[in-house]
């Protein structure tokens, strides 16, 4: 197997883009990726697009084959990936096997959704498809409904309070608004979300025990990286960024099939198999992309990919270690949180941000200072599809 | 109370329960599986109030949750109460089969759970 | 040319005495105060230059909500509406928000509209509890009669208020569906919909007062439509 680099980086800022479609969207942050490798009037060996709902909202099929057509980059290999909120990490996984094996040597990953097309109503029964057609999705539970349940039990055998989902919250909210591909950029208090009598108006519950700024956004957005093996890489103006590890995993489509329903199996496999892969340790990890798709699931991930115990998560943020300049950065791209959650997206979004992160890129207010590794976890499911990829900067 | 036309699905080899249905068995990967009814009352394992519901409710909330029955099956259900304020986890519950939602024009069947005061 | 203050008096719909609504501040997410107060007549003009960049926002309907409250108002201006109020949304005295309504006789109350100019703080949800607070707690009226023009209007107000459809009437604002909220339904949803201190600190209140800031016409626009914001 070839050691794989990340040579191009591209993303558009996430949020309410009504001006663009879903191939718009998908074929910008593809030029931007293609132009940051140097690769803008070249052409690659293969496409990997991850949309989870190209077919059902924009009730557009085969976007892929489109995307290669729209960018004239016949005739390479083409192919959709949709894995739940897990596609974006799926095909970047599916573009790395490509390159390690020799198959390919330039490959182009990008994931996209266009969510906002719809109302709230729709989004949200998109997103519920994914759970089990006839013993969840037809009692109208909602992936906030998943998300709630857990939270419910994750309070109760660990303690986390609703202080530690709300400092998520405001840390995450804080980096969005430094971050200029984020949907949010609002900065939020505690006054204005937990203390304040008016909270129960500014922060309703979503579902119980989480509340609205518990949740991501529903967004449109799209990011796309270009890979290459590392061996071919030559007087890169940038540094490179090589994929040190991968892992994925899954576990039960239901949430009540799990013996202990607050142990995110899939994440913990998926994030050991993917440090061992890059011999690292979670401490050694400098910057992490969590899927804090709900508050709760940053504090669940932390702890579940080992940079805290079981049930010091919580304690952990409170504590300002997961912020800029704690012990381990979570999220400082605001999370899916502040930047925004287009499903398909995510797992590449991870991924690009975390490129920057490693190539000092992203600008000193949110630059973790020297980082040379990152962790990403991209959740599909509730937990029952995770990716997770090691990263690290090549000293060239 | 009108039967509840759920089942379980017990492992003829090692008596593991499922539901849904698994074409393996999680636990032996074996493919004979005897059909279980829910039995008696069930214990709340989980639940949530949701806001926000998908296309195709029109309330303004649902209460949901997971619970127990004493033969070891765990279900989702629909919790039949105006509010989650008296409801705790591990408190019994009662199952009924009741319309659960509106598609198409016709009521589809599902589990709700009443609390046992 | 002058009025012809005896036509103008033929023409001018007649007013009853409408109870004040006392002014509230309310806490947003981000921690800022928002001063809610009822506005005079003498304040239209300054209202309508912050309506009326959204007329070209076609964007979760902004276009027929703000022609309509554009004419709505103007019609209270100019005298052609019985018994109309309009409620603000200052913060830092800067206007970002308007609901406006009236009374259709002592017992009903007729909601107009909700116009959010700043999004993503809740602003029209505060304002629209606001305009409800109105008319059952202060006009002391038994029944509001609500209809929504955009699905964002139809969630909150129908969905969040369990309001009871209407068959039998028509709102005011045309032929769609109306619906009610009656005084027991209001008080069911007081709690966890309508807040808002009183008396309003006076650094607050005089800054509210003073002026009415309207943010300009890029500025509204990109508020509304733009790529950020939930």
């Amino acid at each position: 197997m070839r050691d794989v680099a990340i040579i191009g980086a591209g993303m558009i800022p996430f949020g309410r883009r009504d001006e663009d479609g879903l191939m718009d969207m998908l074929a910008y942050s593809s030029l931007n990726a293609l132009d940051d490798a140097g690769l803008g009037d070249k052409s690659v060996d293969a496409v990997y697009v991850a949309s989870m709902g190209a077919g059902i909202l924009q009730h557009q099929t085969a976007v892929a084959s489109a995307l290669v057509d729209r960018l004239s980059l016949l005739p390479a290999a083409a192919e959709m990936i949709e894995n739940g909120p897990a596609s974006g990490g799926s095909a970047v996984k599916m573009g790395l096997l490509a390159v390690a094996s020799g198959y390919y040597d330039t490959v182009l990953v990008v994931g996209g959704e266009k969510m906002r097309d719809v109302t709230g109503w729709r989004a949200t029964d998109f997103v519920a498809t994914l759970t089990h057609p006839l013993a969840e999705y037809i009692y109208g539970v909602t992936l906030p409904g998943m998300a709630g349940m857990f939270t419910r039990l994750y309070m109760e055998k660990y303690g986390v309070t609703r202080e530690h989902l709300v400092q998520v919250a405001i840390k995450n909210q804080k980096m969005g608004a430094l971050n200029p591909y984020a949907h949010v950029e609002m900065i939020i208090t505690q006054e204005g979300i937990m203390d304040s009598p008016h909270s129960v108006v500014n922060n309703p519950p979503v579902a119980d025990p989480l509340r609205l700024y518990d949740a991501c956004p529903v967004s449109d957005g799209a990011a796309a990286v270009v890979l290459c093996p590392l061996d071919m890489v030559k007087n890169a103006k940038k540094p490179p960024i090589l994929i040190a590890g991968f892992g994925q995993a899954t576990d039960t489509h239901t949430l009540q099939e799990r013996e202990d329903p607050t142990d995110l199996k899939a994440v913990t496999l998926a994030a050991k198999q993917a440090l061992e892969m890059a011999k690292l340790k979670p401490s050694d990890i400098h910057v992490a992309e969590l899927h804090d798709a709900f508050t709760i699931l940053e504090i669940a991930e932390s702890e579940h990919v080992g940079f805290f115990k079981k049930g010091e998560g919580g304690k952990a943020v409170a504590e300002g270690k997961t912020q800029l300049g704690g012990t381990i950065p979570i999220n400082v791209s605001g999370g899916l949180k502040a930047r925004g959650h287009p499903v398909g997206a995510t797992g590449v979004a991870q991924v690009v941000e975390t490129v920057w992160q490693l190539r000092h890129e992203v600008g000193k207010e949110r630059q973790v200072k020297g980082a040379k590794t990152g962790l990403t976890v991209n959740f599909g499911g509730f937990g029952n599809n995770v990716v997770a990829f090691a990263l690290k900067r090549v000293n060239q | 109370m009108n039967e509840i036309p759920v089942v379980a699905h017990k492992c003829k080899n090692c008596g593991k329960i499922h539901y849904p249905f698994h074409d393996r068995c999680m636990n032996c990967k074996a493919r004979e599986f005897e059909a279980t009814k829910l039995e008696g009352n069930a214990k709340l394992l989980t639940f949530t109030q949701i806001f926000n519901l998908p296309w195709g409710f029109d309330q303004r909330f649902l209460i949901i949750g997971v619970a127990e029955f004493e033969n070891g099956v765990k279900a989702m259900g629909q919790i039949a109460a105006d509010s989650i304020d008296g409801l705790s986890l591990g408190m019994k519950m009662k199952a009924l089969w009741k319309p659960v939602r509106v598609q198409a024009g016709e009521k589809v069947y599902g589990l709700m759970f009443e609390p046992i005061q | 040319m002058g009025l012809d203050m005896e036509l103008e008096a033929v023409l001018r719909a007649p007013e009853v005495y409408q109870a004040p609504y006392p002014s509230k501040v309310i806490t947003l997410a981000n921690g800022k105060k928002m001063v809610v107060r009822e506005v005079s007549r003498e304040d239209v003009p300054m209202l309508l230059e912050g309506v009326r960049p959204t007329l070209m926002i076609d964007r979760d309907y902004y276009d027929i909500v703000g022609a309509r409250l554009y004419a709505e108002l103007l019609g209270w201006y100019r005298y052609r509406v019985r018994n109309e109020y309009c409620i603000i949304g200052q913060i830092d005295g800067i206007l970002v928000g308007i609901v406006n309504g009236r009374m259709m006789n002592a017992d009903i109350g007729i909601s107009l509209h909700t116009l959010a100019i700043d999004r993503g703080l809740r602003v029209g949800a505060h304002l629209f509890a606001a305009k409800m607070e109105h008319h059952i707690e202060y006009l002391g009226q038994k029944e509001v009669w609500i209809t929504a023009e955009s699905p964002i209007g139809f969630r909150r107000w129908m969905i969040e208020y369990g309001l009871e459809k209407q068959t039998d009437v028509q709102h005011e604002l045309g032929g769609a569906t109306s619906y009610r909220l009656s005084r027991e339904l209001y008080f069911a949803s007081k709690p966890r919909l309508v807040v808002g201190d009183r008396p309003v600190p006076k650094e607050y209140l005089d800054v509210a007062m003073q002026e009415i800031i309207v943010a300009d016409e890029e500025t509204i626009t990109e508020k509304i439509s733009g790529v950020t914001g939930r």
